[in-house]
């Protein structure tokens, strides 16, 4: 579905990616890890057609990405970072679930009862339908990104792209989010995109994992992975990592060479 | 004659405030302030002009301050850390000038009084058959494209993904909002006309909780502050512009209290 070939970005002559040539499969799952400044942000942002890669091209099923995204609306649900989002705007949780559903003279629109019960069907999923008439920004940070998370939904996406899912939400609710966006994906063959820093969540849930700190370091974990040597090459030094089997069925703690 | 004048200034005075509400929305919202500040300010070295060669023309106001609005728009939209001494340094420049050019014209003192506070005398038939206009193609935009602002208020890069021009919209955004600030500084003056930039959404945001109610409370209270304002002006013999912001401000400080007390 997607293909990156050979893709550089530089920002005043400093590489933010380099040679990043990957595939991601239709139906896929793939987890991206990396420091701060890795890169992660940027390689979501070149395959949303955001930024122009400085040499090399991404192709979304055959096109560049914002000819295809322009040519299929719907198609992609993006989730950005937190932070980067007006959380101050007086609409509701309903207005910011339908935002990017735009309508002409939108000031004076009322909403669909289909859009109301798909309103409605997604944040129960994610476990706020009792929120649906709260204003956003009285919402708390786990809750707006909840509301996040049900506009990324809201028009059936087939390719999710996430950027720090889990940003604001505790540690219970955490496990539920997993649970939901692999329901999503193999239920409903959504392919996922995922950054995240939760490397024992990543490494339980996706299908494939791409370590990336400017260049890729590696792609998916496979049975006789050296993880001591990737993290390390990844995150510049030692780290504590819980390695999740099925189900986190077999969890071990890795204590790394010092 | 009298009445003619007074009916006149609230017509045009309706027609512009209710259109600047709706762009104080976005803004307040978009914590742009200071650019609006910067690009009222920036049309003195225009209205100067006009006075050193004897035209009433809105050209050259209407150019100093669209291309001051491009060049503050480009540096928001670079996200450029300077943006603020950008605007600041079109500001001073357009003042300056503004101000060496009035001093060398005639009348000096009281030009640059009717400039930056507003004169409702000089309001005339040809302004108010262009604040319809102005109007009426202004909130079509604006309406029109509403949700496509809130969406790149919202976050931007939806907005791009969603397939709108946001680059295009912005510039377009920035150049309404010239267009009727400069035709608001007749009336309220340079200076005054930056509390139709941010009085309307706060006191809309005093009242209400939903951008409906902001907008349509902002536009209301923006009507009821330039009756106020031009009636208490003829009635105590006052400037129009100061005593239409005072009117203003005073609503404020009701939807303020309203505020307090409500929660």
């Amino acid at each position: 579905m997607i293909k990156f070939k050979n893709i550089n970005v530089k920002f005043n002559e400093k590489s933010i990616l380099k040679d990043i040539n990957v595939s991601i499969k239709t139906g896929e799952f793939l987890g991206i890890l990396g420091p701060n400044g890795a890169g992660k942000t940027t390689f979501i942002k070149v395959l949303l057609g955001l930024i122009e890669p400085t040499s090399g091209v991404v192709l979304i099923k055959g096109k560049k990405p914002k000819e295809f995204l322009m040519q299929n609306k719907g198609f992609v649900g993006y989730l950005p970072q937190h932070a980067i989002v007006n959380w101050n705007l007086p609409i509701r949780v309903i207005d910011a679930v339908l935002i990017d559903n735009i309508k002409p003279f939108g000031l004076f629109r009322k909403y669909k009862k289909k859009e109301l019960e798909k309103v409605h069907y997604w944040l129960e999923k994610f476990g706020i339908e009792n929120k649906m008439y709260n204003y956003i920004r009285e919402l708390s940070g786990g809750q707006q990104q909840r509301v996040s998370l049900s506009r990324c939904m809201i028009n059936n996406p087939k390719l999710l792209i996430l950027d720090e899912p889990n940003t604001a939400i505790d540690a219970v609710y955490n496990v539920k989010l997993y649970d939901i966006l692999k329901e999503i994906n193999k239920e409903k063959k959504v392919t996922i995109v995922m950054v995240s820093h939760d490397i024992g969540a990543v490494t339980a849930y996706v299908d494939e994992v791409m370590c990336l700190n400017v260049k890729i370091h590696c792609h998916n974990f496979a049975n006789n992975i050296d993880y001591s040597t990737v993290i390390k090459n990844l995150y510049g030094e030692d780290m504590n990592i819980v390695v999740h089997g099925d189900e986190c069925k077999n969890c071990t703690v890795n204590r790394l060479k010092q | 004659m009298i009445w003619d004048i007074l009916i006149r200034a609230f017509i045009i005075g309706a027609l512009l405030s209710v259109l600047l509400s709706v762009i104080s929305y976005f803004v307040v919202m978009r914590k742009m302030t200071f650019a609006g500040v910067g690009i009222a300010h920036s049309a003195f070295g225009g209205i100067a002009l006009n006075f050193l060669l004897g035209f009433t023309t809105y050209a050259f106001p209407l150019f100093f301050s669209i291309v001051a609005s491009l060049i503050i728009a480009f540096m928001y939209k670079r996200g450029n850390m300077t943006e603020d001494s950008a605007i600041d340094l079109i500001f001073i420049f357009s003042m300056a000038f503004g101000v060496f050019i009035l001093s060398i014209s005639d009348g000096y003192s009281a030009n640059m009084l009717g400039i930056l506070f507003g004169n409702i005398l000089s309001v005339n038939n040809g302004d108010l058959y262009l604040s319809v206009v102005v109007f009426i193609f202004g909130l079509t935009f604006m309406s029109y494209y509403f949700s496509h602002f809130q969406l790149i208020t919202y976050n931007e890069e939806l907005a791009e993904i969603s397939g709108i021009k946001t680059t295009l919209l912005y510039y377009l955004f920035w150049l309404v909002l010239s267009v009727v600030i400069v035709l608001s500084i007749k009336l309220i003056g340079i200076i005054l006309v930056n509390a139709f930039l941010v009085l309307p959404t706060l006191v809309g945001l005093n009242i209400s909780r939903n951008y409906k109610g902001v907008v349509l409370t902002a536009a209301i209270s923006s009507v009821l502050s330039i009756a106020a304002g031009i009636s208490a002006s003829y009635a105590l013999n006052t400037p129009a512009g100061a005593t239409i912001v005072l009117a203003y401000v005073t609503i404020w400080i009701f939807s303020l209290i309203y505020k307090k007390i409500k929660t």
